[in-house]
């Protein structure tokens, strides 16, 4: 028939749009649905939520196990409530879980265990009905509880945050920061408005999101670039400023050094050594050792991390004298020095931090366990036991006394770190211990405190690092 | 020709089916509903004897009506997972429709002489309907497209589709009569092509006033096709796509019920709880199945809103997964592939004509549809045929398809009466 040649080509055109929905709709499910499904369309997908009603979630414990963080139960309308014991203390870590404000931190980023069910109790339970709650799986953090109250009570409400972690297998021990919020949702609800107002931003996790130069602390990663460039014999003659293209550089309250070697500039803090010795690198080593540190970069990490990068983009001399003393437009995180110096403790290397141990069904099955994994090799070895001996000489006899534990060898960094406010510096600490086998390390900051890092936070850190080595 | 047809395995994958999901969906509702359950018989039972008929008489392609049984089931079990009621009434939809596929059937064959001649007939019952929708018509979701006779809702368009496919073969295959060409003095080739747009636009006219975009576009891809098959003109053609393209951005531009279906389309999540809601709980609801599906009777099939009509395929999706899905895909793919199979294997040329059209309408129906709820084009409502809920639908397509069944069977040819 002389028309069938035609209707032929509309049946090839008929098969072509069944084709593209055939390969349409199995590209949609493979590629496309786990994110539909993810919690980044809480707010929109109700099926979600319905699942999330459908299953006890999961509670989050401390490292042992024992202390319950997070937990769920049914509240007098049947309803399942999330409830936090110790309030604000682990807002800034497990985060909250609530309807009308979404989810935070730990309770975000490990939501499908909290919601996973294991074993064949769901497969039995097909069309039954949802009577016998099932449950999801619990989280075992690596937060050490007796850790997170000494730094409670160590900070004495003043702002700032305290990371510690092992330098050896990048669990965190202890991330604390203040001020904090009461994560319950009827706390939640009743002072939203205040504290989403409020000037000391209590929803910043200082710890891990609080952008602050690290001032001294930094010195850290400019004396190991000052070995690794073989300036092993670098020494100045210091008296109590120096003048760098026209700019004043003063040690802390203009003290005179003398003559001195590397070493004594790193454990008394010498701002003259160092905004000279910033300079000498130039501008190349300067953000290789912000770099190899990871001092300007973004954390890898089990929640929200920030970074503000290395944010130059060619330095004058003044630039490259700031940043060899930690100020200029350098910015890091506590969390990031904690790595730093757990770095130094970890032979150079870097592992990565992580905050969940281990992700357990309701039936006993460890459905998740953590591995740790070298993040970077951050100096070579040889380099971090020389940066080790540098910083027990600062606890010993420097900067850093106030951190010196009995029978203990200490090693630390003191920094002072200037910012938008005159006479009002961020004091810092960060080191670890015991020397030669080192079990923790630590980060303080107290914001605006106007102290010194020796004064302020280095106490802070000897309990810390005290109450864990017991 | 089909006597390869007489294999009984079909019949028992259809009553399968239905057992296993009249076991799920009595499970779902922890009781069976005894009303269901003897409607699921009876539709077991048409099927083997329609499919029996049908290959002993030698009606023609015993897998027409096979096809349609299991998409009507599957259809009776969603429409029963939804809501019990639905389920009920659309397996008696199925049971009445069984007639009119039979009934349409017989009729074709007794009038085939007859229909071509009746093209004044099928446009003044065409614009009649039209004009009672506007008169009488009830307003459902932005669009006047139902009237009610009896106390039962009948969406007019949907028989009117018939109406229209009979037309344009007859315009383009039939004899034209020799008042009509007298009266116009233009080459019969011409006289066709216009007829035809006449047609369609008075059709596509009406539709258009009504909001029925999709179905407005199904009338004009029809028509088109025609063209293309029949009308033996390609400048023609190239004039009608242009024409349909400068309409099409007309409306993208100046309709803001067009705008905001291409705006959904686009960006669902634009306003997810709002205009957006729609769309992205079907999205949700294919997600959540994944390849598998949650099973029937355990998804949430109920955040859709209209899961039962447009939606249904999301509901399939979610339940049967993504494979179910795409076997349901394929299933309608295999009907459409037969009657394009009957068009081209008929020897008289205004039935290969109705047959190409029946087809092309019942393929382009299922991908508008399907396309629609996955997002993968602009969504338009229009139902999914045989298993999305509604009377009128079921009615009009089982008699479309009887049509088929007719041309199928045809052995004894009526005379070539083209030119």
């Amino acid at each position: 028939m002389k028309y069938n040649k035609k209707i032929i080509s509309v049946l090839v055109v008929m098969c072509c749009l069944f084709l593209s929905v055939f390969v349409y709709l199995t590209y949609f499910s493979l590629f496309k649905a786990d994110e539909l499904n993810s919690s980044n369309y809480a707010n929109y997908n109700r099926r979600l939520w319905e699942r999330e009603d459908s299953v006890l979630r999961g509670s989050v414990y401390d490292r042992t196990g024992t202390v319950v963080l997070a937990e769920s139960r049914f509240g007098d309308d049947g309803v399942q409530k999330r409830y936090y014991p110790y309030g604000a203390l682990y807002a800034h870590a497990v985060g909250y879980n609530a309807r009308s404000y979404g989810k935070t931190n730990l309770e975000l980023t490990y939501n499908d265990y909290l919601l996973r069910t294991e074993g064949w109790d769901e497969i039995l339970k097909y069309g039954m009905d949802d009577s016998k709650m099932s449950r999801g799986c619990d989280l075992i953090t690596t937060l050490d509880h007796g850790l997170m109250q000494v730094a409670q009570e160590q900070m004495k409400g003043r702002s700032g945050a305290v990371v510690a972690l092992d330098p050896r297998t990048g669990e965190v021990l202890c991330l604390f920061s203040n001020p904090s919020f009461d994560p319950n949702e009827d706390k939640l609800a009743e002072s939203w408005a205040d504290l989403a107002e409020d000037e000391n931003s209590p929803f910043l996790p200082r710890a891990t999101m609080g952008l602050y130069p690290p001032g001294s602390t930094f010195k850290l990663a400019v004396a190991a670039a000052a070995l690794d460039s073989g300036l092993d014999d670098y020494s100045v003659d210091d008296g109590g400023t120096v003048s760098i293209d026209g700019r004043d550089f003063s040690n802390a309250g203009k003290k005179e050094y003398g003559e001195i070697d590397l070493k004594s500039g790193f454990k008394y803090s010498s701002n003259v050594m160092f905004a000279q010795l910033g300079v000498k690198l130039g501008e190349e080593k300067l953000k290789d050792a912000a770099e190899s540190f990871m001092v300007t970069e973004k954390i890898p990490f089990d929640i929200e991390t920030s970074s503000k990068g290395w944010d130059y983009d060619s330095m004058g001399k003044t630039d490259l004298a700031s940043v060899g003393i930690g100020q200029g437009r350098l910015l890091t995180t506590p969390l990031n020095m904690a790595l730093a110096a757990a770095a130094v403790a970890n032979g150079g290397v870097m592992m990565k931090p992580y905050l969940v141990r281990s992700a357990v069904s309701a039936n006993s099955v460890e459905v998740y366990r953590a591995v740790p994994k070298a993040l970077k090799t951050a100096i070579s070895s040889g380099t971090a036991d020389e940066i080790a001996e540098y910083m027990l000489a600062c606890v010993e006899s420097g900067t850093g006394t106030n951190a010196r534990i009995r029978g203990v060898e200490v090693c630390g960094k003191t920094g002072t770190a200037q910012n938008e406010r005159e006479g009002k510096d961020h004091a810092w600490f960060i080191g670890f211990a015991p020397k030669d086998d080192p079990q923790i390390a630590v980060a303080v900051i107290q914001e605006y405190s106007g102290g010194s890092g020796g004064s302020a936070c280095a106490p802070v850190a000897r309990e810390i690092m005290e109450a864990w080595l017991e | 020709m089909y006597s390869e047809t007489s294999s009984v395995k079909p019949l028992f994958y259809i009553i399968l089916l239905n057992l296993v999901g009249a076991v799920l969906i009595s499970i779902q509702y922890g009781g069976a509903n005894l009303e269901a359950v003897v409607l699921t018989g009876a539709i077991c039972l048409v099927s083997i004897v329609s499919y029996t008929v049908v290959s002993a008489a030698e009606l023609g392609d015993a897998y027409l009506f096979l096809i349609i049984s299991v998409l009507g089931s599957v259809g009776g079990i969603m429409q029963m997972r939804i809501k019990p009621e639905y389920g009920v009434r659309q397996l008696k939809w199925f049971l009445v429709g069984t007639a009119c596929y039979f009934g349409a059937m017989l009729l074709y064959r007794l009038m085939n002489r007859w229909l071509h001649r009746l093209v004044p007939l099928y446009f003044i019952l065409s614009v009649a309907l039209y004009v009672a929708t506007r008169l009488f018509g009830k307003t459902s979701h932005g669009s006047k497209n139902w009237i009610i006779i009896g106390g039962l809702s009948i969406q007019p368009s949907e028989l009117i589709r018939i109406f229209f496919v009979l037309s344009l073969a007859a315009i383009f295959t039939g004899a034209i009569p020799a008042k009509y060409r007298e009266k116009f003095g233009i080459r019969p080739k011409y006289l066709r092509l216009l007829a035809a747009t006449f047609i369609t636009l008075v059709n596509v006219g009406f539709l258009l006033l009504q909001r029925e975009w999709g179905i407005s576009l199904l009338f004009f891809a029809t028509y088109f096709f025609f063209i293309y098959v029949y009308g033996a003109s390609r400048l023609y053609l190239l004039l009608n796509a242009i024409g349909a393209a400068a309409v099409g951005v007309m409306g993208v531009t100046y309709v803001s019920h067009i705008k905001v279906r291409i705006d959904t389309w686009l960006h669902p999540f634009a306003d997810a709880s709002g205009k957006g809601y729609q769309i992205t709980q079907s999205l949700f609801a294919i997600g959540e199945g994944g390849m598998a599906g949650r099973g029937i009777g355990a998804g949430s099939v109920y955040f859709i809103p209209e899961v039962h009509s447009d939606f249904i395929f999301s509901a399939i999706c979610e339940e049967m997964g993504v494979v179910g899905g795409l076997a349901i895909l394929m299933l309608y793919f295999v009907l459409v592939y037969r009657g394009f199979k009957i068009a081209l294997s008929c020897t008289n040329a205004y039935n290969k004509a109705v047959a190409f059209g029946i087809s092309f309408i019942l393929g382009l129906q299922t991908f508008i549809i399907i396309g629609g709820v996955t997002k993968m084009i602009p969504l338009t409502g229009i139902t999914l045929p045989f298993v999305s809920y509604g009377g009128s639908s079921m009615l009009t397509t089982f008699a479309a398809c009887g049509i088929l069944q007719a041309i199928s069977g045809k052995k004894e040819e009526i005379t070539d009466e083209i030119q």
